[in-house]
């Protein structure tokens, strides 16, 4: 009976096994569904991969082994259609998973989508007699919206025989979905509680020096699917802030899951212990792949980026007049004052980090995007920092006595020990130290910059206070002020040693002012910056030779005509400079029958005109000035550079070159030094030529939407950023922001 | 020379204590959190039903609760609706014979699936035999994200102090297949008895399955 079963069976498969090399997918209703192999024919005894292969509709999905807070996962029931015991089908190998975010923040599933094959392995008897069938009925959940549980009966049937043949279509199929199986992790894993939240620590050759965005897909719900996972890395590798499902639910002895760290990703099972040591330290780019980042973490880098903006060079001298102010305070035995002014320091720096939040919500409600450096990219904003900037240097230096000229409100108001005074350092601090981004600030605000108004202004404000802390605590904290050195005549020393510093930033902003509107607008804002000098100068000479400070003021004002002349580019604009001259020259001959008094009080007048003047005339002139468009060319002694558009990148990914990236602004000094100690070195140029790399420079120096995009789609506030396009890859890696050469060459090398 | 005084120093104590306030109010408001077995279950009040009424979880007291999160189309509550089995109507009709309350919740905004006005959320349990006490409208999902609601079905039982006995799964089967309700353990089935009892379920909490609650 069962020789003629098998014999009868043989047949019919013989016949279903030449159908199947023809078998088309079975269309389950929004996915084709099909049984694929890797053998033709196979042998007795081997493991022979199997796989189950989904075509899914467009904006469709089906589910992971674990499918998160919604949904189940494809499964096979064989029954009774399977001609070996079913103990030796293996179950899915599950490739890597995308998040499918239902509700956001609320609902975290994960699924595939367009494409996938589940690969399982079945191991043929020894004794088996082929050939096989396999029979059965896929189900799977699919969703778009809404879901539907569908069911296809697949069916395969593998022939045996004494040598392998390989199914080349099956094959291919499922060594690309067994390539995105997760390997295990070669390292370390370990869960620590951490407040609310649960730290998993990941360490290990497998991770050490990976970067980008971070995520961990657990195989069970211990966690909160929906929540956000902020990753910091370090030195060793990476920790994960995971919200457990409940509050304070307990810590499980093991937790595993799958963890994706840029394009890597690994099969991880971590025990409860205490957190690995250096997997933590720097933000990861913007931690999750999902839209909004913690806030109380935002919070914590903002206030760890603003105590670093205190070690920034642009803040220190504007911090030294705060300093001098504690010093003279405490000398006295005056604690409630140095209180006062610690406090009113605050409420300054948290003012202008509020204007700053106000202004950045206003540029983002007029534009759709905000980028911190954008204050940085308007000539006006730029021309009346240098001015500024320069009138402290030369109050730092003495030129002038604060709280007897009018010209000097501000820093005035900031000299002052009162109060007000301290409350005006804080403003100062704040204007001149906002645009020193470190890192971290970068990171946080990037992933903040898409938020809600509230968060941003928060997020500010977090960082003002982040700053002005030193200040707050030591002028709270007797005991440390202590450590504020004594009075003395190094105060006035120290002070005018201060002014050198500012001078050397107002020349950096000098030449960004240059680079965004050309050299005469640069020339006229040194013009306006010596005629404030003169101004300042003259109206304290004021007592002593009226007369030859008048007269020299009419020589001085000979400049504005001459400039003129030199500019004219109409014949009305040559006759109005002449004019000037002849006015100058009346006013030679009234001054010379003037009495002394009477020419005290105008060249005082003059002199109050002449600073306001070099306030306002190269504000105006900025004002008008179109934003040059000659951006760097630095590179192009190196590298036959193109200039960036996401097409061009399209277009040289499609080809298979790899593609460098420096997205990169005049005014930014990291970029700056990137370029001078990595990227012109002779290491990576050569390697770049040898790779026949594409670099490709997007220059945000005048601001640019379409790189203010792609640097937001990167979760990144500002320049610089680079990304790498490994050759063949159409997705970016993006690298930090301090490069160095063998990063570089590292990257090449491992390209090709 | 200004000097320190007390009304600048309530001035700059008035401003932290503004940015520390909203920053904690923030912080408070963005944690999601979910309810806690065992832990008083989200108060709620006045929301209107399929039959006009507007109840409040405080008109309960002393009663036993259950929440069912709904969706009639998805497959997983369909499952539970199926004819023959009609897992769930047994569920409610047992229950309203041990007196308790058993709320139906349909948090699906409009033209999202499930949702339904009062009048086709009353034929439709007609049509299909369902027994509720009530059906609670929730377009607007306010109901549902208090509860962390995730799924259709998604259960919770309530005692009679208002606090959450059982919160998850319907059973320990996650699947669409009808064959597997007989399969598998029901949890809220498992906890109504010990609630009466005035004991703490065996499990007061597991992993919902089924599909998303389809909020706006």
């Amino acid at each position: 009976m069962t020789q003629i079963y098998r014999a009868f069976l043989l047949l019919v498969a013989a016949t279903i096994a030449q159908m199947s090399v023809f078998a088309q997918p079975v269309d389950g209703g929004h996915a084709r569904v099909e049984l694929v192999t890797e053998r033709a024919l196979a042998v007795p005894g081997e493991t022979v991969w199997f796989g189950l292969s989904f075509e899914i509709d467009e904006n469709w999905h089906i589910y992971w082994v674990n499918p998160g807070d919604a949904g189940i996962p494809p499964e096979i029931s064989w029954g009774d259609g399977v001609s070996l015991p079913t103990d030796n089908i293996q179950s899915f190998q599950w490739p890597e998973p995308e998040l499918l975010p239902v509700v956001p923040g609320q609902i975290m599933d994960y699924g595939y989508s367009d494409q996938v094959v589940l690969p399982f392995a079945v191991t043929l008897p020894d004794d088996i007699e082929g050939p096989v069938l396999f029979e059965g009925v896929a189900d799977y959940l699919i969703c778009e919206d809404v879901c539907i549980p569908e069911s296809v009966d697949i069916r395969l049937m593998l022939s045996i025989g004494a040598q392998q043949i390989p199914d080349t279509y099956g094959a291919d199929l499922i060594q690309a979905s067994l390539a995105d199986v997760p390997p295990p992790l070669s390292g370390d894993a370990a869960l620590t509680a951490q407040g609310d939240t649960w730290r998993l620590s990941l360490a290990g050759e497998s991770v050490a020096g990976l970067t980008g965005d971070a995520r961990f897909f657990p195989y069970g719900h211990e966690i909160t699917h929906a929540a956000d996972q902020t990753v910091q890395f370090g030195p060793e590798g990476l920790s994960l802030s995971l919200v457990p499902a409940s509050a304070g639910a307990s810590l499980p002895e093991t937790l595993s899951g799958i963890v994706k760290i840029g394009d890597a990703v690994f099969d991880v099972s971590a025990t409860a212990g205490a957190a690995l040591p250096g997997t933590s330290g720097s933000s990861g780019g913007a931690g999750s792949a999902v839209p909004g980042t913690s806030l109380p973490l935002l919070m914590a880098f903002a206030l760890i980026g603003g105590l670093i903006l205190n070690l920034m060079p642009c803040v220190l001298p504007v911090l030294s007049i705060k300093a001098m102010g504690l010093v003279s305070a405490t000398a006295n035995g005056d604690t409630a004052k140095a209180r006062a002014h610690g406090l009113w320091y605050t409420a300054g720096v948290l003012a202008s980090f509020g204007a700053l939040a106000a202004a950045v919500l206003a540029v983002r409600a007029a534009t759709g995007i905000a980028i911190w450096g954008f204050w940085l990219q308007n000539p006006i904003l730029v021309t009346a920092r240098i001015l500024v900037i320069f009138l402290i240097g030369l109050w730092l230096l003495g030129m002038f006595e604060l709280g007897t000229s009018v010209q000097s409100v501000g820093s005035d108001l900031a000299a002052k020990q009162g109060s007000a005074g301290a409350f005006f350092t804080g403003v100062l601090a704040a204007v001149v130290g906002a645009p020193c981004t470190g890192p971290f600030l970068g990171a946080a605000l990037g992933a903040v910059m898409s938020q809600s108004a509230a968060n941003v202004i928060l997020v500010l404000l977090t960082m003002g206070l982040g700053m002005a802390l030193p200040f707050l605590i030591l002028s709270f904290s007797p005991g440390l002020q202590k450590f504020i050195p004594k009075p003395g005549a190094w105060m006035e020393t120290l002070k005018q040693v201060f002014a050198f510093p500012l001078f050397l930033i107002a020349a950096w902003l000098l030449s960004v002012l240059g680079a965004l509107a050309g050299y005469r607008m640069a020339a006229m804002v040194v013009a306006g910056a010596a005629l404030i000098a003169f101004g300042i100068w003259a109206y304290k000479s004021a007592g002593q030779g009226a007369k030859a400070i008048l007269l020299a003021v009419i020589g001085l004002a000979l400049i504005v005509p001459i400039f003129g002349l030199i500019s004219a580019t109409s014949a009305w604009e040559v006759a109005g400079s002449l004019g000037w001259c002849a006015a100058l020259a009346v006013a030679v001959v009234v001054i010379a029958r003037l009495n002394g008094n009477l020419s005290s009080q105008i060249a005082k007048g003059l002199a109050a005109v002449a600073v306001f003047a070099g306030l306002i005339w190269p504000l105006a002139q900025a004002r008008t000035a179109l934003s040059s468009d000659a951006p760097t060319e630095a590179y192009a002694a190196k590298y036959d550079t193109e200039a960036w558009s996401p097409e061009r990148v399209a277009e040289l990914t499609a080809q298979g070159r790899a593609v460098f990236v420096d997205f990169t602004a005049e005014w930014c000094v990291t970029c700056q030094a990137n370029k001078l100690q990595t990227l012109q070195t002779r290491p990576v140029t050569e390697a770049f030529e040898a790779a026949n790399v594409a670099f490709l420079v997007a220059d945000f120096t005048n601001g640019d939407p379409v790189i203010a995009r792609e640097l937001q789609k990167h979760n990144r506030a500002g320049v610089p950023m680079y990304l790498w396009y490994a050759p063949g890859e159409q997705s970016p890696e993006v690298l930090p922001e301090l490069l160095s050469i063998d990063l570089v060459t590292g990257l090449v090398e491992a390209a090709s | 020379m200004t000097t320190f005084t007390r009304r600048n120093l309530g001035l700059a104590a008035g401003m932290a204590t503004a940015v520390a306030l909203t920053a904690g109010s923030m912080i408070a408001l963005s944690a999601n959190a979910a309810p806690v077995s065992g832990e008083a279950a989200p108060i709620f009040v006045d929301y209107q039903t399929s039959s006009g009424e507007e109840i409040s979880l405080g008109d309960f007291e002393g009663k036993t609760v259950v929440l069912e999160w709904t969706n009639h189309d998805c497959p997983f509550v369909v499952k539970h609706y199926a004819e023959p089995v009609t897992n769930m109507q047994s569920l409610q009709s047992g229950a309203m014979d041990d007196d308790v309350v058993w709320i139906q919740v349909i948090s699906s905004a409009p033209g999202k699936q499930g949702y339904l006005e009062a009048e086709a959320a009353i034929s439709k349990n007609t049509e299909r035999s369902s027994v509720p006490s009530y059906t609670i409208l929730d377009p607007e999902g306010s109901l549902g994200r208090a509860y962390a609601a995730k799924t259709t079905p998604h259960m919770y039982v309530i005692d009679g102090e208002g606090d959450l006995a059982y919160q998850g799964a319907i059973d320990s089967i996650r699947s669409t297949k009808v064959d597997d309700i007989a399969l598998a353990t029901n949890y809220v089935t498992a906890a109504l008895p010990s609630v009466a009892a005035g004991e703490t379920p065996e499990v007061t909490s597991s992993a919902p399955y089924g599909c998303s609650v389809k909020y706006n």
